[in-house]
């Protein structure tokens, strides 16, 4: 009975603490996700301002070489995956809506639903997952690994800057390539789909293109490439940020590569519906 | 403006904290022309720190850096790295670019810094690897090298930009003795031959009195003796004296966990 009642009490008294503690827990991360933000914001502002430093000053802000290893890492050896993945996706989704839509008649509709649908959302956002993946955890890593062995000091302590010379070309590269690899996951796509249509729906190539490009509009292109840039930018920062600010050895390289690749795919879809709703805000239809 | 300064580099009470320790407690230094300053102390008292606010990448709490003329806590960040160029750092692990070969990483300063042809870049490296004796693993890579070789490319790239200072994060740390004299022979001879300044941290006791020409004892944040090594060795100080005896009877242990695990 004693028992009971200092157990109520006990509960009573967790209870009473708890919005206290609930309103400091949501204070203490909104704290911790604008210091993030805030500092993810000078990063690419300093980045940005030693690159262009640099340029004022006549030179070259990185050597060629450097831009072109990287877009050959993250941009080439990226196409099998993206191809790949984007041509399983288009076959899927041509097969399961033109199943649905084959009940009314309407399977014509299906070139127009993928190509937009890729063009305009899922190509930007499946390329943006996968680099996240496969890029932004080779970044952290690399990055955090020069980091924890002073690599990174010694180029900041010879007067070289080390956002000019690691993290500008590595965010360049990923900002021009995601654009050019959203495209190649679009056409995998589209021409997955054309296979499925005409093998199940029979429609001819020809009649395939001409539905793709009455239903296509360039503003569905635009949209899609000007969402590849923006996320070619914050999987480029969010990797490189992560990776310079790696503290504790290899166990931090661990963790701050994780947290890149959750962070970076997190951003990239939150970013993509909030352009999305902006979008369908100010252009409706 | 006053005459130019004698001294090549300087720290006016310094004060430097992280988190709750302190570590550096008013430190003033002087470092003349010439001088190989070694500063000796205990592992984590903030030897290496004081290298780290001399080249501006970290700031101190209070007090002020100077290097020459520059105020090194005042500098812009594109001044900042200007005075950069004419400091050499060299550091405990050598921090040798892993994806760059030899060459690349000595190479790496005069690349990015200069507007040198290939060829003139390569001449002087091939001079500063020779210097070192390193000119054969001019291709290799730093994963291919020993301990002793990385410090030794390490030296070569700090020396490539002709700097004024050059700095060591205990450069024989990790080291046989035999390789541990070699670089010791090699800081002196080259430091010489290039009439360089260089401040040495470092707490192995041979080689801080084989390249020292001025010891300074760090010890709980505070400069407590600076002397030329003949003096410092009859230092009255007991901290010093303990020190360098290496004996576990003293002041250093007083209160602090390695004495209670000790006894």
């Amino acid at each position: 009975m004693a028992n009971t009642h200092t157990g109520n009490t006990a509960q009573s008294e967790t209870l009473s603490a708890n919005p206290v503690v609930v309103v400091q827990g949501i204070g203490q991360l909104g704290r911790s996700f604008l210091r993030e933000v805030g500092a993810m914001f000078w990063f690419i502002a300093h980045t940005l301002d030693e690159t262009i430093d640099r340029i004022r000053q006549g030179r070259v802000p990185f050597r060629a070489a450097s831009f072109f290893e990287h877009t050959e890492r993250a941009g080439v050896e990226s196409v099998p995956l993206v191809g790949l993945v984007s041509f399983f996706l288009g076959l899927t989704m041509a097969l399961l809506t033109g199943y649905q839509l084959a009940r009314f008649g309407t399977e014509r509709l299906v070139p127009g639903l993928v190509a937009i649908g890729f063009t305009r959302e899922l190509g930007p956002l499946l390329t943006g997952i996968m680099l996240a993946a496969r890029i932004g955890a080779a970044f952290t890593a690399e990055l955090g690994t020069m980091k924890v062995s002073e690599e990174v000091e010694a180029i900041e302590a010879m007067g070289i800057g080390p956002l000019r010379f690691l993290v500008a070309p590595r965010m360049l590269a990923l900002f021009f390539l995601m654009p050019c690899l959203s495209t190649i996951s679009n056409i995998a796509a589209i021409f997955a789909s054309s296979l499925v249509c005409r093998a199940y729906f029979n429609m001819a190539f020809v009649y395939f293109i001409d539905l793709v490009r009455d239903a296509l509009l360039i503003r569905d292109i635009v949209t899609g490439i000007l969402k590849s840039l923006m996320f070619g930018l914050i999987i480029g920062g969010i990797a490189c940020y992560r990776g310079l600010s790696v503290r504790g050895g290899a166990a931090g390289v661990g963790t701050s590569t994780t947290s890149s690749v959750v962070t970076a795919i997190t951003v990239v879809i939150g970013v993509d519906t909030l352009y999305n709703t902006i979008y369908t805000v100010f252009f409706p239809t | 403006m006053s005459a130019p300064p004698t001294h090549v580099a300087e720290l006016r009470d310094v004060y430097m904290q992280f988190d709750e320790k302190k570590v550096l407690d008013g430190v003033s230094l002087l470092v003349n022309p010439l001088d190989r300053l070694v500063i000796m102390g205990q592992s984590g008292s903030g030897k290496s720190t004081i290298l780290r606010l001399i080249l501006g990448i970290l700031p101190p709490n209070a007090g002020s850096i100077f290097f020459k003329q520059f105020e090194i806590t005042r500098l812009q960040r594109r001044k900042l790295q200007q005075v950069r160029r004419h400091i050499g750092m060299v550091y405990q692990y050598s921090a040798l670019l892993s994806s760059r070969t030899v060459r690349d990483n000595v190479a790496l300063p005069l690349e990015e810094l200069t507007d040198m042809s290939r060829e003139e870049i390569d001449e002087i490296v091939d001079a500063k690897l020779d210097l070192v004796g390193m000119k054969d693993s001019r291709d290799s890579m730093p994963s291919e090298l020993s301990g002793g070789m990385k410090k030794r490319v390490s030296l070569a790239r700090a020396l490539v930009m002709e700097p004024e200072l050059i700095l060591f994060d205990e450069p024989v740390a990790g080291l046989d003795p035999v390789i541990a004299s070699v670089i010791d022979e090699l800081i002196i001879s080259l430091t010489e031959k290039s009439q360089v300044t260089s401040i040495i941290v470092t707490h192995e006791m041979d080689s801080a009195f084989r390249i020292g020409t001025r010891m300074a004892m760090l010890y709980q944040g505070k400069i407590i003796e600076d002397a030329p090594p003949d003096q410092f060795k009859q230092s009255n100080n007991p901290v010093v004296a303990q020190f360098l005896s290496g004996s576990t009877e003293g002041p250093i242990l007083e209160g602090s966990q390695d004495a209670i695990t000790t006894k």
